[in-house]
């Protein structure tokens, strides 16, 4: 079959993009599925940067960035994977210089690196504001030139499973119609997050964890899934992104009485605090009355206008489009926004799940070196470290194998699934259970968790998901059809929330992006310094836990 | 709250199409995508359109709004009149899938053309180089490129002419700067530029600059410079007369 190949990749992101050139340089057939074209991936959004140790700013090196990554993770992050990821960090950056990447310089014409929150030393190097762009640019480009196959706008909707390994994977695609099954050997996840769950998110519209709810369903497990980052500075009501880049140039948070607030939560760090301690210092200010209509304020004057212009005009673009406020002249009005889910598809180093021949990367992997709280610029790093070690272990793997092959039946059961759905005629449209997904998660599943809250949220995501079961769609076209997509997008979503809010319940405590300041407020190492995993089984999540991998740092208190 | 009319392009099955009209409640702060999503969700399902990062990063809502060349997600109603109905078109330079969705691989097809990126030797042994801030600001002025195209939708060789044959059209233009500006780069692509590429074809009325969303400057910054470069090696004085009377190129004069 023509569409058969030895690694079959999902998502063409800065994961994907990396695993595909990696196992195509160690002699693989490999292909990329991607329902977009691939430069229009969220990896693009990244603004702010990538870690490494390269120590140009100052001294610095690969154990003082461990160190930082596993007390950021509020030591749930998995040692051994954090220590992969600083020691190879670097290379890694090389490597992308050599393919293109201008990355903004120091004067003597090294590599520049700016300060991120909870980092030891200036670490994160960047191009301009523009960094997620420049990489994604710079790797679609390599994939041209290796003249690598890409699907373009092809959604991936099923994994096969035979025989407990994954063989392929069962597409719609969109700009004809119709259901296509790839064959492969090896298959690795890049599909990123799914950050569309809350109404206020910085994620694209694409964000709908279509990864981790296709691996789910193959019976795959999922670790951590309770773990979602709300980045500090985030415009309301879009959600819009405003880089930590900002505050990595000196920019102060103020509430309503113009007060440098953090200086209360944070003494030593500041601003550049880790991203979860941030967010509930702004939330506890916004609800003991201290904001102005439910937002804090980034405040960027004292940069000057020069600064401002030179390395971070991305941000002052969007300043003014979105907020209609001009930085060089007044703060912006910030609130925090679900960002970045640390939780995921379970894998161990080499990006390999818990199904055999099934591999996942970058966001929508849980490996874990983000724990319960990410860095900032740890991201797009974990993205290319990550990404080359899946498609690395992946290829080797496929070129081992014998050829994939799948049931003739798959093929025929989505077809007549899909045709199930679009001849339905009775029931509900998707949109507003999108919406009330969407304002429910925001409310009961955000900065702060409350057991209530949380029980009936696990409550409302099971009546929508019995009314997902009965949704129509008005397309029922071959062509771009919009309606269709978002319908089967949504299926994942619903089943990725109950997996999250009954993973929330369970841990009871407070650890990273997971709050509870009403009934757990303190971390406890003695029952829950573990990871959640969780599986599905007969409809519906099932829970059970795994030890960290602890290398050489010791849980302290953790304060900045 | 204000009441709005947005007269969309729908197609049909047989490759034509018209516009209809949706009155939707809009409020302040909206941008053109925000109403597209709701007409969508409200009124017409089956609305075909792209979208992605809501950010003007990913490029994909391109769009023509009131005829004028624009991203939907970066488009505020307050930029636009709306007393009366808001036109909203696919990119007319490029064909047609379904609605607001258009065709546009003719771009990602030109992109394949371009010589790759070539680098010099490393400076230092650990693999790295040295750069000036100054140097690598003018390719991050060219990375800022979303491809959009909403550059290539106005640019009159393109969509007037028709001519995509003979143009690579104003964003490749910005991605040859980009690796020809580039500290590191040491490939050569003067000839794909005066040949295959076509620069010779702009004839630098600026649209292309007007109505990035990213602000590059285009015309000044990109083609114009690499204007320059093709006539210094084509038609610098010293050496064509060298061609002409001995057919030999010397240095320092005229054969």
């Amino acid at each position: 079959m023509e569409d058969t190949h030895d690694v079959l990749v999902v998502g063409a992101g800065l994961a994907g993009m990396r695993a595909a050139i990696e196992a195509y340089d160690l002699g693989a057939d490999v292909a990329v599925v991607s329902k977009l074209h691939p430069t229009r991936s969220h990896s693009g959004a990244a603004e702010g940067g990538i870690n490494a140790a390269l120590g140009n700013a100052s001294e610095d090196s690969p154990e003082l960035h461990g160190y930082d990554t596993v007390k950021g993770s509020d030591y749930l992050g998995d040692q051994d994977a954090i220590e992969i990821l600083c020691e190879e960090g670097p290379g890694d950056v090389f490597q992308l210089e050599r393919w293109g990447a201008g990355f903004s310089r120091t004067a003597d014409g090294r590599i520049a690196q700016r300060p991120f929150g909870a980092a030891g030393a200036p670490r994160t190097a960047y191009a301009a504001d523009i960094t997620g762009h420049v990489l994604i640019q710079v790797l679609y480009e390599q994939l041209v030139k290796r003249g690598i196959k890409v699907y373009e706008e092809f959604f991936a909707w099923k994994l096969v499973e035979e025989d407990g390994r994954c063989v392929g994977v069962i597409c719609w695609d969109l700009l004809h119609g119709g259901v296509k099954a790839f064959p492969a050997k090896t298959v690795i996840l890049a599909t990123g997050g799914p950050g569309r769950l809350y109404v206020g998110t910085t994620n694209a519209y694409a964000c709908t964890g279509d990864g981790m709810g296709m691996a789910l369903r193959a019976g795959a497990a999922l670790k951590d899934m309770e773990m979602m980052q709300f980045h500090p500075t985030t415009l309301s009501p879009s959600g819009i992104l405003i880089t930590e880049g900002c505050r990595g140039e000196g920019a102060y948070l103020l509430n309503k009485d113009g007060e440098r607030f953090m200086k209360r939560y944070a003494p030593n760090a500041l601003e550049l605090a880790s991203r979860d301690v941030i967010s509930r210092a702004e939330q506890v200010e916004i609800d003991d009355g201290r904001g102005l209509d439910g937002n804090v304020f980034l405040d960027l004057r004292h940069l000057g206008a020069e600064r401002i212009v030179e390395r971070l005009h991305g941000t002052r673009e969007l300043a003014l489009t979105f907020a209609h406020v001009d930085p060089i002249f007044e703060p912006i009005p910030v609130r925090p926004g679900a960002h970045y889910h640390m939780g995921g598809v379970e894998t161990d180093v080499w990006a390999r799940t818990t199904l055999d021949r099934l591999y996942a990367a970058g966001e929508v992997a849980c490996v874990s070196v983000h724990g319960a709280n990410r860095l900032g610029g740890n991201a797009l790093m974990e993205t290319i470290t990550y990404g080359r070690r899946a498609g690395r272990h992946a290829a080797e793997t496929a070129l081992e194998a014998d050829d994939a092959a799948l049931p003739e039946s798959v093929v025929r059961d989505a077809e007549s699934e899909l045709q199930a759905l679009l001849d339905r005629s009775d029931g509900e449209r998707p949109w507003r259970i999108r919406d009330e997904l969407a304002e429910t998660m925001h409310e009961n599943f955000g900065v702060f968790r409350r057991e209530e809250q949380m029980t009936e949220q696990g409550e409302i995501v099971r009546s929508l998901r019995e009314r997902y079961a009965h949704v129509i769609l008005e397309d029922k076209g071959n062509v771009f059809n919009n309606d269709l997509t978002q319908a089967l997008e949504l299926g994942f979503l619903l089943e990725l929330a109950e997996c999250m809010v009954v993973s929330g319940l369970a841990r009871k405590e407070s650890r990273g992006a997971h709050a509870r300041p009403y009934d757990f407020p303190d971390r406890d190492d003695e029952n829950f310094l573990h990871h959640t995993i969780v599986h599905w089984h007969d409809g519906g999540p099932v829970l059970s836990t795994k030890p960290v991998r602890f290398t050489k740092w010791e849980p302290q208190e953790r304060t900045y | 709250m204000k009441t709005v009319t947005f007269r969309i392009w729908r197609t049909d099955a047989n490759g034509g199409g018209k516009f209809v009209d949706y009155t939707t409640e809009v409020s302040e702060g909206m941008v053109v995508l925000d109403v597209v999503h709701k007409i969508q969700a409200a009124q017409a399902n089956d609305l075909a359109v792209r979208w992605n990062c809501k950010a003007g990063k990913c490029g994909s809502c391109s769009a023509e709004i009131n005829g004028i060349p624009r991203l939907m997600c970066m488009t505020r109603l307050d930029m636009i009149p709306i007393d009366k109905p808001v036109t909203i078109e696919p990119m007319r330079a490029f064909p047609s899938i379904r609605d607001l969705a258009t065709d546009v691989s003719w771009n990602y097809r030109v992109k394949t053309k371009i010589k790759k990126f070539k680098p010099r030797t490393p400076d230092a042994p650990d693999g790295s180089w040295r750069m000036q801030q100054e140097d690598v600001d003018r390719v991050q002025e060219f990375r800022k490129c979303i491809e959009c195209f909403l550059c290539q939708d106005v640019c009159h060789v393109l969509r007037d002419h028709d001519m995509k044959s003979n143009y690579f059209g104003p964003r490749f233009m910005v991605r040859i700067a980009s690796l020809e500006m580039h500290p590191l780069d040491r490939a050569d692509r003067v000839e794909l530029l005066a040949e295959q590429a076509g620069i010779g074809l702009c004839n630098i009325t600026k649209c292309c600059t007007e109505v990035c969303p990213e602000g590059i400057h285009i015309t000044d910054n990109a083609i114009i410079p690499l204007k320059e470069r093709v006539v210094d090696r084509y038609y610098d004085p010293l050496p064509m007369l060298g061609r002409r009377l001995g057919g030999r190129r010397r240095k320092g004069g005229p054969g």
